[in-house]
């Protein structure tokens, strides 16, 4: 049975997909492997899933999108807007905050 | 080469949400093309055509659940999808009167510029000679047809632009019907009114307004037509 995502990863794919367009443009696919590759599979995303995720953030104008051909093929590139930039600073800092008071709780039980 | 049932599953679902077609050209393409990355991956990884195809269909997961998915992002994306209720349940009934009352701001604007103003004194004027007292009256009603039916066609338009269920549409046009069968204009030798029924001055006598009640009932009619029309259109091009 292929594993799905937890419940409180609510919120991670914005995060995520923002990151990854804070580097540099990207398409769909692109997003999705780099994804999979950077969080040695941890994290996966339904490969139609990104699409309503990049949409919206795209609704939002947290990113851009242009039609490009690169090598022959012709995809939708998705980069960061400024306002993208900011909800990432944002959301990064929110992670931060409240991955450390996880860490923080852990930790106790543990000691 | 005949279209993926996968993408053909997606794109007749989009249309049957009511996703505009330009936005359903673009969802497609882009799915495919991420299909078309997926499908190369497989091969390369040593499947088959026909295992290519089916992995690809499984990664991207049910297309009817995924249309689903991008008709709610397309929708909650406009102000108008977002507060449908307000949008196409409340609005119309305020946006009727304010384009009427701008409507007709236009038309005796448009006549005092070519020199026959309406005024006081014209009317008296115009009603001495029946005539010309007719034209008013027909600018006047011209200009509170011209008001129901653009706002009609407005929020049909609004509802497709915003992938709102066809229920909004219906809603929209019977909001606009129900204005048009509940008040009346009238214009008199002395003055010009627009009011519901309750308040008619003239006879104190209620007659409901069947014509101007139909006028968005009949744009409903053909504006599902022209919809179904152009979706169809639409699948079989994509198809063909």
């Amino acid at each position: 049975m292929k594993k799905t995502n937890p419940v409180f990863l609510n919120g991670v794919p914005e995060l995520l997909v923002l990151r990854l367009l804070s580097r540099r443009e990207m398409y769909g696919y692109e997003i999705v492997e780099e994804i999979r590759a950077q969080t040695r599979e941890t994290l996966t995303f339904g490969e139609g899933c990104i699409y309503p995720y990049l949409h919206y953030l795209e609704a939002e104008k947290q990113v851009s999108s242009r039609r490009r051909e690169v090598e022959g093929r012709s995809r939708n590139y998705y980069k960061l807007t400024p306002r993208g930039r900011k909800r990432l600073d944002e959301l990064a800092s929110e992670w931060k905050r409240v991955t450390s008071g996880i860490s923080l709780l852990m930790e106790e039980q543990h000691a | 080469m005949p279209e993926p049932k996968y993408l053909a599953q997606l794109r007749g679902r989009l249309v049957d949400l009511g996703c505009p077609v330009f936005q359903v050209r673009r969802l497609v393409r882009e799915v495919a093309d991420h299909r078309d990355d997926l499908l190369r991956t497989a091969v390369v990884e040593g499947c088959s055509a026909s295992e290519a195809e089916a992995r690809a269909d499984g990664q991207l997961g049910d297309p009817l659940e995924l249309a689903e998915r991008l008709t709610a992002v397309v929708r909650r994306s406009s102000w108008w999808g977002r507060h449908s209720f307000i949008g196409f349940g409340l609005l119309p009934v305020v946006v009727i009167p304010v384009l009427w009352v701008l409507l007709t701001g236009v038309g005796i604007w448009l006549e005092y510029a070519v020199g026959c103003g309406l005024n006081d004194d014209r009317l008296h004027a115009a009603a001495a000679r029946p005539d010309g007292f007719r034209h008013i009256c027909m600018a006047i009603n011209g200009a509170d047809y011209v008001a129901i039916v653009l706002v009609t066609l407005l929020f049909c338009w609004l509802t497709y632009r915003a992938a709102a269920s066809f229920k909004w549409t219906v809603t929209a046009c019977v909001v606009s019907a129900l204005w048009a069968l509940f008040t009346r204009v009238s214009i008199q030798p002395h003055n010009l009114w627009l009011g519901f029924w309750g308040t008619w001055p003239v006879h104190n006598i209620w007659t409901p307004q069947l014509i101007r009640c139909a006028v968005p009932l009949l744009i409903l009619g053909v504006t599902y037509a022209f919809q179904r029309r152009t979706a169809q259109r639409f699948l079989e091009s994509a198809a063909g």
